[in-house]
């Protein structure tokens, strides 16, 4: 019996008999085959599914992210003070950059860096990635490309830029190339400032353009804008006028501080010198705004706060006549003098000729406590309440301290400290009904209310007093403006050094309100140091506050309220016909 | 039989080049979409730059020695400036 076959030619020659197992152990190992494929499919796209994406993602899907934009910084009137604008940052990959002595050095000329340290960035091998120049002008940025190195990139980053330059630059303050804030508002407002960052993933083709995005992309959340109380025509015009003062005097810095004694918003705050915003290296001290971070001794310009709270509480009246003969005195072994001896004076002429000893002699009527209320209630020794960094508290020791002879020096600004800031701040109190203004440094259109210190008729007694001690034969006529009526007291104080006082250094200030019939600025004022001969507050701080008010002022529409001789001329001009 | 077969093998066919049309157009305009898009940064980028450099050529700084220098202006005073009422000025021609 033969086995089962197949023939699979009808020709006897080519007739050959093959077993039929043959045939369906092909067709079974075929089947098996198949079978093994749809498992490893099966495997593939169901049971291990999420590896097998995953891989093929990482070929071709990338995720991107998406910085997002810092808000800008804007003044009262809505123009920028700080914003920031996309520039490009060059980059290299060491290893494969190809490039001869020669176009490297164009490339290390346009970047402005030595051609010694652009060969030891391109040396460094083992690092992919280096930073040639960060945040370069767009047109260089054309340049380096128009070189055509190989292994040199673009990539663009956001750079702040400050249109105001220095004039601003105390109050704005700066960033890091990161773009985080690190000086001034740019710091103290740095959450609202800074936006979140957004996430986008996609799938790119060989050619490396992107075809598809790969789930819902995270868009970023650009920062918000901030409004300041500042105006930057006001800002400006301050910071020109100290700086000549400056100058001027030779002086080892001044500040100024502009307040609006309707709303409270702080409309000017700078100091000199400064560095530049944008200046790489540039130490925190140098940018710092001398206003708000530094503390001195007020000397005379205190004097209205003791006189206040004695009219307050009725030990005096204006025209209560105080002996100041013989232009000195002694309390407790330490002697009190004047710059120059004044006989009798009523208390409006002491804070008019700024009598130390006329000053003493009412102070010490009070106890130390209500002194101290007062000097708490205005500000002296409290950290203001302020967006910003770098506040300074100053120094106002308890009353129960307090000796005799610091509570006469007090008095007349010596033994205390505040800043420019808190001392311009503390005017408010005589700018208004008697109120003291909660500063603001973002824009708000409300009028202030403020916490009373004062009744209406102190603070308008004060005024009076404020106005004689600008005017003709006070110590600060030379703060007076064209125009405008203005009140202000000067200071001027010895320099502590060491433990003792300087003979011959000496903080100018003036501080002072405008108009005085309806104040609508207070301005304060101060140098350190003046050294070209002149260091009287009423010498060098009130042409600065005389400036400052007039330029201010006009900038905010304010009617004169004193007679002015106009200069305005009108020629009659023959008709044409 | 055959015949319904073919027709669903070519309906299968035609179906399958139309998916795959269909993604090629998809990403076409995805990548058109995309462009815009940067395009549309690009636009706001440069505005936004162009804001700050207009700003930066206004600073008062820069009028006032523009207006002192060229213009031979000078700063105005209360002494040479006409004060008109607020009510005035309503009315008047721009």
């Amino acid at each position: 019996m033969s086995s089962p076959s197949i023939h699979h030619s009808s020709s006897p020659l080519l007739a050959s008999k093959t077993p039929v197992w043959r045939s369906k152990l092909i067709v079974a190992l075929i089947a098996v085959g198949f079978a093994s494929l749809g498992v490893r499919a099966a495997y593939i796209q169901v049971v291990n599914n999420a590896f097998y994406q995953k891989q093929g993602e990482v070929r071709f899907a990338r995720t991107l992210q998406l910085p997002a934009s810092r808000g800008q910084i804007l003044d009262r009137n809505d123009l920028i003070l700080a914003s920031s604008v996309v520039t490009p940052s060059v980059w290299a990959v060491p290893d494969t950059v190809e490039a001869s002595d020669d176009t490297l050095k164009a490339l290390a000329r346009l970047l402005e860096i030595p051609f010694t340290d652009l060969k030891k960035k391109l040396a460094d091998t083992d690092s992919s990635f280096v930073w040639l120049k960060r945040q370069i002008d767009q047109s260089v940025a054309e340049r380096v490309t128009a070189l055509g190195i190989k292994g040199i990139y673009l990539r663009k980053e956001y750079k702040r830029k400050y249109p105001e330059g220095d004039a601003a630059a105390t109050v704005v303050g700066s960033t890091d190339t990161e773009g985080k804030g690190i000086e001034g508002i740019e710091l103290a407002g740095e959450k609202v400032l800074a936006g979140v960052s957004g996430r986008r993933k996609v799938i790119h083709d060989r050619l490396g353009r992107k075809v598809e995005d790969v789930g819902e992309p995270i868009e970023p959340l650009a920062g918000k804008d901030l409004q300041l109380s500042i105006d930057s025509k006001v800002q400006f015009f301050a910071f020109q006028k100290i700086r000549d003062a400056v100058i001027e005097n030779k002086a080892k810095s001044g500040s100024v501080v502009v307040i609006d004694a309707v709303t409270g918003e702080v409309l000017a705050a700078v100091s000199y010198p400064i560095h530049k915003s944008n200046a790489e290296g540039a130490g925190t001290s140098a940018r710092r705004n001398l206003a708000f971070s530094d503390t001195f001794e007020p000397g005379s310009a205190m004097k209205p706060f003791a006189i206040a709270l004695a009219l307050e509480t009725g030990r005096v009246k204006p025209q209560t006549v105080i002996q100041t003969a013989p232009g000195s005195l002694v309390l407790a072994g330490s002697t009190i003098k004047d710059a120059h001896p004044h006989g009798a004076l009523t208390v409006q002429e002491i804070i008019q000729k700024s009598s130390n000893v006329g000053t003493v002699k009412i102070a010490m009527q009070m106890p130390a406590r209500e002194m101290w209320q007062v000097f708490s209630s205005v500000g002296f020794g409290q950290k203001p309440k302020l967006q910003f960094p770098g506040l300074a508290t100053g120094k106002l020791r308890p009353y129960k301290s307090w000796r005799p002879i610091e509570q006469a020096t007090m008095s007349y600004g010596y033994g205390l400290s505040a800043s420019l800031f808190q001392m311009t701040r503390a005017y408010t109190v005589f700018a208004t009904d008697g109120r003291l203004l909660p500063a603001t440094l973002s824009k708000t259109e409300a009028p202030a209310q403020g916490e009373r210190v004062f009744s209406p008729e102190t603070a308008l007694e004060i005024r009076k007093m404020l106005q004689m001690a600008a005017g003709p034969a006070g110590t600060g006529p030379k703060a007076q403006t064209d125009g405008f009526s203005v009140g202000g007291k000067s200071g001027t104080a010895h320099k502590q050094v060491g433990k003792s006082y300087a003979d011959n250094k000496y903080r100018s200030w003036f501080v002072g309100l405008a108009p005085i019939s309806r104040p609508r600025i207070v301005v304060g004022v101060m140098l350190d140091e003046p050294s070209a001969g002149r260091y009287f507050g009423g010498e060098v701080a009130a042409p600065v506050f005389s400036a400052t008010v007039a330029q201010s002022l006009r900038t905010m529409g304010v009617h004169p309220d004193l007679e002015v001789k106009p200069t305005i001329t009108s020629v009659a001009v023959p008709e044409s016909f | 039989m055959k015949l319904v077969n073919t027709l669903l093998f070519v309906a299968v066919m035609l179906t399958a080049l139309l998916v795959v049309h269909t993604q090629y157009a998809a990403r076409r305009d995805f990548v058109a979409i995309d462009d815009a898009k940067v395009a549309l940064r690009q636009i706001e980028q440069d505005n936004t730059r162009l804001e700050v450099e207009k700003r930066a050529q206004a600073t008062p700084l820069r009028v006032e020695t523009l207006a002192k220098e060229r213009l031979r202006m000078r700063s105005t005073t209360p002494a040479i400036t006409q004060y008109v009422p607020a009510g005035l000025v309503t009315g008047v021609a721009p």
